[in-house]
């Protein structure tokens, strides 16, 4: 009796472990998704041969590449990020407001930042023909929160 | 013929290992050794030294138990916490106090005349604690943008947590009356509700909250017992 009791309790002690959050597995700051859309036909994807993306004073972020898509981070110390993408050897403007937030991951993760009431600023057309903001409101890397017409 | 003879021979076998053992139990009836009960008091050794070596914690805890009935002892501890935790991406304070109630039952049979323990118990805890968030880095993929270091220095007070323990240890006489005790809990959360933005990450009493609501702990203890009563 004594000596079963004892047993159980300390094989469950054993047996039970606990769920550790040492590694950041969860999603942390989203990046924004651009989608590339055909001008003319605006439901359409369309490619675009980058030459380069950066951001004003800051290093180039990518090099040529063929994308329909493009995943870039946003400025989460401040409430602006000015993007410069150049293709066909022009290069075009692109400057985003927003404000931030910080949500609370988890132990590992600690905080992440949104962006919301993001607005385009200005831009210039010299490839691209029109970007529209498509959501406000930047909490996750899943939907293409701005679609840029060329 | 032979036949009876070996089953009379097995019977009278059985009679023998009856009476044997009957003989044993009016032995044990006669030997009657008298019971201490009494009521101990003790303090965690453990916390005054990690509070010593380490610098972002500061605790202590003081511990009694007193039999109540045969191997039941009535227990009770009762401490204060506080602790900085430093991740990766946060850092923050946690500090209040603790109080834990159950029961431990000794599964060691002594030999006459001691009063050592190995036992297992339960415990319902309680902390009313207070928590900050010093500073945190938010988190983001990559090293085109180096996030600055937020100190927000938010506070969040009059936070409570409760929480079921099992606990198994020992506890030896070491000098009259003086007992050395170690014990191990492992620690369930049965109601912990999270400040807004933030999780209750670490709970005095109960240690480090893991993901699943679950936490370790041990304490090291050395008690006095003062006997109330032999029977």
């Amino acid at each position: 009796m004594r000596k079963s009791i004892t047993l159980i309790i300390l094989s469950f002690f054993a047996i039970t472990s606990c769920e550790q959050d040492d590694i950041c597995i969860d999603s942390t700051t989203p990046f924004l998704l651009i989608r590339f859309n055909d001008f003319d036909d605006q439901d359409e994807y369309k490619s675009v041969e980058l030459d380069s993306a950066w951001v004003q004073d800051k290093d180039l972020y990518l090099t040529s590449e063929t994308v329909d898509s493009l995943y870039i981070p946003l400025d989460l110390n401040e409430d602006f990020t000015s993007y410069k993408l150049a293709a066909n050897e022009v290069v075009d403007d692109m400057n985003l407001n927003y404000t931030r937030s910080d949500i609370f991951v988890g132990r590992s993760c600690g905080y992440k930042t949104i962006f919301e009431d993001l607005e385009l600023e200005s831009n210039t057309n010299n490839w691209i023909k029109n970007i529209e903001i498509n959501y406000t409101t930047i909490d996750n890397d899943t939907i293409a929160a701005i679609t840029i017409f060329h | 013929m032979i036949q009876l003879q070996r089953l009379l021979f097995f019977i009278s076998l059985l009679f023998t290992i009856t009476l044997v053992n009957a003989q044993q139990d009016k032995e044990q009836d006669t030997v009657k050794a008298k019971q201490v009960y009494g009521i101990r008091f003790g303090v965690d050794i453990s916390k005054p030294i990690i509070s010593f070596i380490e610098d972002d914690y500061k605790g202590v805890e003081i511990v009694a138990d007193a039999r109540v009935y045969k191997d039941f002892y009535a227990a009770l501890e009762f401490g204060y916490d506080d602790k900085t935790t430093v991740e990766d991406y946060i850092n923050f304070t946690t500090k209040g106090t603790y109080a834990k109630i159950g029961v431990n039952y000794n599964a060691y049979d002594n030999w006459v005349g001691m009063t050592n323990e190995i036992y297992v118990g339960f415990r319902y805890g309680i902390s009313f604690f207070d928590s900050k968030v010093n500073s945190y880095t938010p988190n983001m993929y990559g090293t085109y943008f180096t996030p600055n270091t937020i100190e927000p220095n938010t506070e969040f007070s009059g936070i409570n947590a409760q929480w079921a323990e099992f606990i198994a240890g020992m506890k030896v006489e070491t000098l009259k009356n003086l007992y050395m005790g170690f014990s191990l809990s492992f620690k369930v959360m049965t109601s912990n509700k999270d400040p807004e933005n933030f999780k209750n990450l670490y709970v005095p009493g109960f240690y480090k909250v893991s993901l699943n609501n679950m936490g370790f702990g041990f304490n090291y203890t050395v008690s006095y017992l003062i006997p109330y009563a032999r029977k």
